[in-house]
C-alpha cells in the first residue's frame, strides 16, 4: 500500500492549481489566463452556458448544429478560408454542444495567438450560417449517428438510456440530436439559437500556455469588446423525477454478435458534497481494472472484454450508469451478474483495505489527468461553468485523504441505486435474445435503424 | 475501463517542422543504458508532475505468428497480467493500483508494448512487477480459458460488430499473399479457440528475452535511480538466443486487388490499402507530410473535396502502418448516405491520380508542416507522449536519438520529395480496394 506520507505529499503536489488570473470583462464575459511554458503552444477552452438546454421542444440538435457551423464561414472568411487559416498555422479548432453548454476548444502555436483570438471572435460574433453549409452540416450530423450504428453502436447507449431515464426533461434529449429531430431543423432555428443563447454573459474563456498575460488580457478585451449579451435568459431546469419501477428498452440490431448493455439511474448533481467518497467507491465498484464489476464480468468469468461504471453530474441531477457487453447467448448471464454485483455492494459495502487502495489509486492517477495546458484550460473552464472555484480541485486531495468507511457507506446508500430503480438498455439481436429480457421488467422495443432514440 | 489490445489499423506519427529550445533541452535530459543481457533502458527525467510513465517495448507482434496461431502475440499480452510463480492471478493489478498506479498494453503487427503510469513512490514495486512477469509467468490453464473468452469478446466488438473493422480485416488478408502482415492481430476465431499452453510457453521462451525488449521511463525519476533499479531487477535475467528473424518478403504486387463485402449497414465504406515502405525508409518524412496534407483537418485535400465540396463522404482517414517491413498505407472513406461506392471510387481515383502526377501545392506543404509540428509538440507535452515517441524511435526508427533529429529532417522536405513519395505510394497496381455495400438488415 502507498504509505500515508506519500499520499499526503501527492495530494499536495498533484492537486496544485497553477497560478492564473481571472477577470470579468465589461461585457460580462469571464476570462481566465494561465501562463505555462513547457512547449510553444497555447490552448483555449471557451464554454457557453446553455448548450442543448436551449434546443426548442422537438428540435434536439439545434445547439449542436449551431456549434458545428460556427467555423463554417465567419467574418471575412468562408468555410474553406476559415479552415485554411486555422490549419495553415498548425492550429486546431473544434466546437460541440453538450447537455448544458457549448464547448469550443483549440490549440495554436504560441506565435499565432493574434490569429487564434481573431478566429475565435469571428466564429462567435460573426458566423455566416450559409444555407449550403447548413445542409452539409446537417447531413454530416445525421451521417455521424448512422455510422456509429454501423461500426460502434455501444457509443449510442447513453442517448437511449437518458431518454428512458429522463423522458421529456431536457436531460432526456440527445444533445447531438437524433436522425429525425435533425431533419426537422431549419437554418432559421440555428440563427435564432445564436441570437438567443450565444452571448458574452454566457461565456467563460480560459487561455493556457506559452503566453504573455498582460498582452492576452488586452487582446481579448479588444477582440470581444462589441460582444453583446445573449438575447434570451439562461434556460432554467426543473428537477428530475426518479423512475418508480424498472424499465427495459431493447434496441434491435439484427445480426449483432454481442449485446451491448447500459444500466442507469437518476443520480447526483455537480454540487454533491461527498464527491471524494463517491469517487473512491465508484473506483472500487466500476472505475478501475480490479473493480468489482470488471472482476466479475471480465477477470473471473471471461464473459466480456470489459465492464465499468460512472457518475455524470449536471446542474440539477445526473446519471449513474454501468456499461458492458457479452455474446448474445450470454446476455442474461452478464446482466444478472451485474445486478448481483450491485446488490453485493449495497449489502456488504467496502472494507478498510479496499478504501485505502482506492484512495492511493485516485490520488496517484489524478496528476496524469491535469498535465498539459489544454487539460488545465478545460478543467478551469468547467469550474467556472458550475460556479466552483479552484478550491474544488485543491480541496479534493485532502478530502480524499479524510474519507472514512462511514462516508463510503453513506455514499453507497444514497448514491448507488437499488436494482429496482434502474433503466436497462440493450442493443442486440432481438430475434436471438427472444424473451430473455422480460424478467427484468416491461420491455419496449425499437429498431436500431429507427430515426429516434425513443418510441415517442 | 478496458485494456484494449488495439489490433486496429495502426497509427501514424506526427513530426515537427521546426526545432525549438525545448527539444534541445529534452535531448540533454535523456540517457540510455544497455545492460549486459541486452536489455536497453531509456530515461527522460521530467519533474513537471510527480508521476512516471514506464513503457516496455517487446519486439514481437502478429508479424511473428504462423497460420493456425494467429492472434497469439495479442493473447499473450493479455496473459502477462494473469499471475506468476511469485504473484498469484490478479496480484499485478491489485498491487499496482494499491500504490496509485494504472496500466495498459497494446499489440500490433510489429511490437507489443506494456505501459504503467504511477506516482514516483511506486517505482520500486513497478520494477519488481515488470521483472517478475518477464521471467516467471504461470500460464495457468483455467486463466487461459477465461482469457480466451475476453479476447473473443474483444474480437466480436472490433470485427464482427464493426463494419470498418470487418472490411479492413478482409482487405488486409487480400493485400498480402506471403508476408505475415496478412494476419489480423486480434486472431482468427478458430485460432483464438485453439491455442494451447504449450504454444504460449514456446512463445514466451522465444520472444520475451531481455535482449528483445526496451524499457522507457519518463517522468519524476533521475537517470541514476532508474538505472540502479534496472540493474537490480533486470540485470540478472539471462541473455537468450535472438528470436528467429522474419525472412518472408512479400512479392511485388502487379495489379489491383478487390474485395467486396455485403453486410447490413446504413453507410457504404471504401478502403484503399496501398503497399507502403517500412518505418525507417528515407521517404518517411515526405510520406508523413503527404498524408497530413491529404486528410488531416477540414482544409486537407481529400476532406475538402469529398466531404465539403462534393459531399460524397462522411469521413476520410489515412493510416500508414509503419513497421519493420514494408506494409500498407490505408485510406478509409465512410461514404455519405445514398452515394454509389463505384462513383465515389472514380472521383477519388481521379483526385489521387492528379496528386501522384503533380504533387502538392506550396500551401498544402506549409499547412502539413505546421500541423505536424503542432502535433509533435502536443505529444511531447505529456510524459506518456514522450515515452511513446522514445520507444517508437528506438524500436522502429533506428534509435531514440533520431527523435531529436526529426524536426530538421521534416523541415527539409521539399515539394519534389513529396511528389516522389506520392508517385511511389499512389500506384493503383500496388493497392487493394475494399468495398462494403449496404444490405437491408434481415428481419
Amino acid at each position: 500500500m502507498l504509505k500515508p506520507e506519500r499520499i499526503i505529499e501527492l495530494a499536495r503536489q498533484g492537486f496544485a492549481v497553477p497560478a492564473h488570473e481571472r477577470i470579468v470583462l465589461a461585457n460580462g464575459m469571464t476570462l481566465v489566463v494561465v501562463p505555462r511554458r513547457d512547449v510553444p503552444l497555447v490552448a483555449f477552452q471557451l464554454l457557453l452556458r446553455g448548450g442543448a438546454l436551449g434546443d426548442p421542444p422537438g428540435l434536439a440538435g439545434v445547439a449542436s448544429l449551431t456549434a458545428g457551423l460556427l467555423d463554417k464561414g465567419a467574418g471575412e472568411r468562408d468555410a474553406a478560408a476559415f479552415a485554411e487559416s486555422i490549419e495553415g498555422a498548425g492550429g486546431s479548432f473544434s466546437a460541440q454542444a453538450g447537455p448544458e453548454s457549448i464547448s469550443i476548444s483549440g490549440q495554436f502555436l504560441a506565435q499565432d495567438q493574434p490569429r487564434m483570438l481573431e478566429l475565435l471572435a469571428d466564429a462567435l460574433l460573426a458566423p455566416r450560417f450559409a444555407a449550403a453549409e447548413f445542409s452539409r452540416q446537417r447531413l454530416r450530423h445525421v451521417g455521424h449517428i448512422r455510422s456509429l450504428k454501423d461500426s460502434d453502436p455501444s457509443e449510442l447507449l447513453p442517448q437511449y438510456g437518458r431518454a428512458v431515464l429522463f423522458g421529456r426533461h431536457p436531460y432526456g434529449q440527445p444533445a447531438g440530436g437524433s436522425e429525425d429531430s435533425l431533419q426537422a431543423i431549419t437554418p432559421r432555428d440555428v440563427i435564432e439559437y445564436h441570437r438567443a443563447h450565444i452571448g458574452a454573459d454566457r461565456a467563460v474563456l480560459v487561455v493556457a500556455g506559452d503566453l504573455d498575460v498582460a498582452w492576452l488580457k488586452t487582446a481579448v478585451e479588444q477582440r470581444f469588446a462589441s460582444w453583446r449579451p445573449a438575447g434570451a435568459p439562461l434556460p432554467q431546469l426543473d428537477p428530475t423525477v426518479k423512475l418508480r419501477r424498472r424499465r427495459v428498452l431493447l434496441v434491435d440490431a439484427p445480426g449483432s454478435a454481442q449485446s451491448y448493455f447500459w444500466l442507469g439511474a437518476t443520480g447526483l448533481d455537480r454540487c454533491y458534497r461527498r464527491r471524494a467518497a463517491l469517487e473512491l467507491v465508484n473506483s472500487l465498484f466500476g472505475g478501475r481494472f480490479t473493480s468489482l464489476l470488471n472482476t466479475e464480468l471480465r477477470i473471473r468469468t471471461g464473459l466480456s472484454y470489459g465492464a465499468g461504471s460512472g457518475f455524470t453530474r449536471g446542474r440539477v441531477a445526473g446519471e449513474f450508469a454501468i456499461r458492458s457487453f457479452a455474446e448474445t447467448q450470454q446476455t442474461a448471464r452478464a446482466i444478472d451478474l451485474t445486478l448481483r454485483t450491485l446488490s453485493r455492494l449495497k449489502r456488504e459495502g467496502v472494507t478498510a483495505a479496499m478504501l485505502d487502495s482506492a484512495r492511493a489509486y485516485v490520488v496517484g492517477q489524478y496528476p496524469l489527468n491535469l498535465e498539459t495546458a489544454a487539460d488545465w484550460a478545460a478543467q478551469l473552464a468547467e469550474l467556472e461553468l458550475y460556479g466552483l472555484n479552484p478550491g474544488y480541485i485543491e480541496g479534493f486531495g485532502p478530502a480524499l485523504r479524510k474519507v472514512t468507511l462511514a462516508d463510503a457507506q453513506q455514499v453507497i446508500e444514497e448514491a448507488f441505486p437499488s436494482g429496482r430503480q434502474l433503466a436497462l438498455v440493450v442493443i442486440g439481436d432481438a430475434a436471438r435474445l427472444g424473451a430473455r429480457l422480460e424478467r427484468y421488467g416491461p420491455v419496449q422495443q425499437i429498431a436500431l435503424g429507427a430515426g429516434s432514440f425513443t418510441q415517442h | 475501463m478496458n485494456r484494449p489490445g488495439s489490433p486496429l489499423l495502426p497509427r501514424r506519427l506526427s513530426v515537427p517542422a521546426a526545432p525549438g529550445p525545448a527539444l534541445a533541452a529534452g535531448h540533454a535530459a535523456v540517457r540510455s543504458l544497455l545492460l549486459d543481457n541486452g536489455l536497453k533502458v531509456i530515461v527522460w527525467t521530467d519533474h513537471s508532475i510527480p508521476s512516471v510513465a514506464l513503457h516496455n517495448w517487446v519486439r514481437v507482434g502478429s508479424r511473428n505468428e504462423a497460420p493456425g496461431l494467429t492472434g497469439l502475440a495479442h493473447f499473450f499480452e493479455h496473459m502477462m497480467f494473469n499471475g506468476t510463480a511469485r504473484h498469484g492471478a490478479g496480484e499485478f493489478d491489485r498491487l499496482m493500483e494499491a500504490q496509485g498506479g494504472s496500466n495498459n498494453a497494446f499489440t500490433c503487427d510489429d511490437v507489443t508494448v506494456y505501459q504503467d503510469w504511477f506516482p514516483r513512490g511506486a517505482l520500486d514495486l513497478v520494477f519488481e512487477l515488470e521483472a517478475d512477469r518477464i521471467q516467471g509467468l504461470s500460464l495457468a490453464p483455467e486463466l487461459i480459458e477465461s482469457e480466451r473468452g475476453v479476447v473473443y469478446s474483444e474480437r466480436l466488438l472490433r470485427v464482427d460488430d464493426n463494419n470498418q473493422g470487418y472490411l479492413s480485416e478482409q482487405v488486409q488478408r487480400a493485400a498480402f499473399i506471403a508476408h505475415p502482415y496478412r494476419f489480423p492481430t486480434i486472431g482468427l476465431p478458430d485460432d483464438i479457440r485453439g491455442w494451447t499452453v504449450q504454444d504460449l510457453r514456446q512463445f514466451y521462451r522465444t520472444f520475451y528475452a531481455p535482449n528483445n525488449q526496451t524499457m522507457v521511463l519518463v517522468g519524476d525519476v533521475s537517470h541514476a535511480e532508474a538505472f540502479a533499479l534496472a540493474r537490480r531487477y533486470l540485470g540478472g535475467l539471462p541473455r537468450q538466443p535472438d528470436p528467429p528473424r522474419v525472412l518472408v518478403c512479400e512479392p511485388e504486387q502487379l495489379g489491383e486487388r478487390r474485395v467486396m463485402v455485403r453486410r447490413p449497414a446504413q453507410m457504404a465504406l471504401l478502403q484503399y490499402a496501398y503497399k507502403a515502405p517500412a518505418a525507417n525508409d528515407p521517404l518517411a518524412p515526405a510520406l508523413n507530410l503527404l498524408l497530413t496534407a491529404l486528410v488531416d483537418g477540414n482544409a486537407s485535400r481529400l476532406h475538402r473535396l469529398l466531404v465539403e465540396q462534393r459531399m460524397v463522404a462522411q469521413e476520410v482517414t489515412a493510416d500508414w502502418h509503419q513497421g519493420f517491413d514494408p506494409s500498407l498505407c490505408w485510406f478509409c472513406f465512410t461514404l455519405a448516405e445514398g452515394i454509389d461506392p463505384h462513383a465515389a471510387r472514380d472521383l477519388i481515383d481521379a483526385q489521387l491520380a492528379g496528386i501522384a502526377a503533380d504533387g502538392l501545392t506550396d500551401a498544402d506543404l506549409h499547412r502539413a508542416r505546421n500541423l505536424n509540428a503542432a502535433g509533435f509538440w502536443k505529444q511531447l507535452s505529456t510524459i506518456d507522449g514522450k515515452a511513446h515517441l522514445l520507444g517508437e524511435y528506438e524500436a522502429l526508427r533506428g534509435g531514440w536519438r533520431n527523435l531529436f533529429a526529426a524536426p530538421v529532417r521534416h523541415a527539409a522536405v521539399t515539394r519534389q520529395e513529396i511528389c516522389a513519395a506520392a508517385r511511389l505510394l499512389l500506384n493503383p497496381r500496388r493497392r487493394t480496394v475494399g468495398m462494403l455495400v449496404p444490405e437491408a438488415p434481415r428481419c
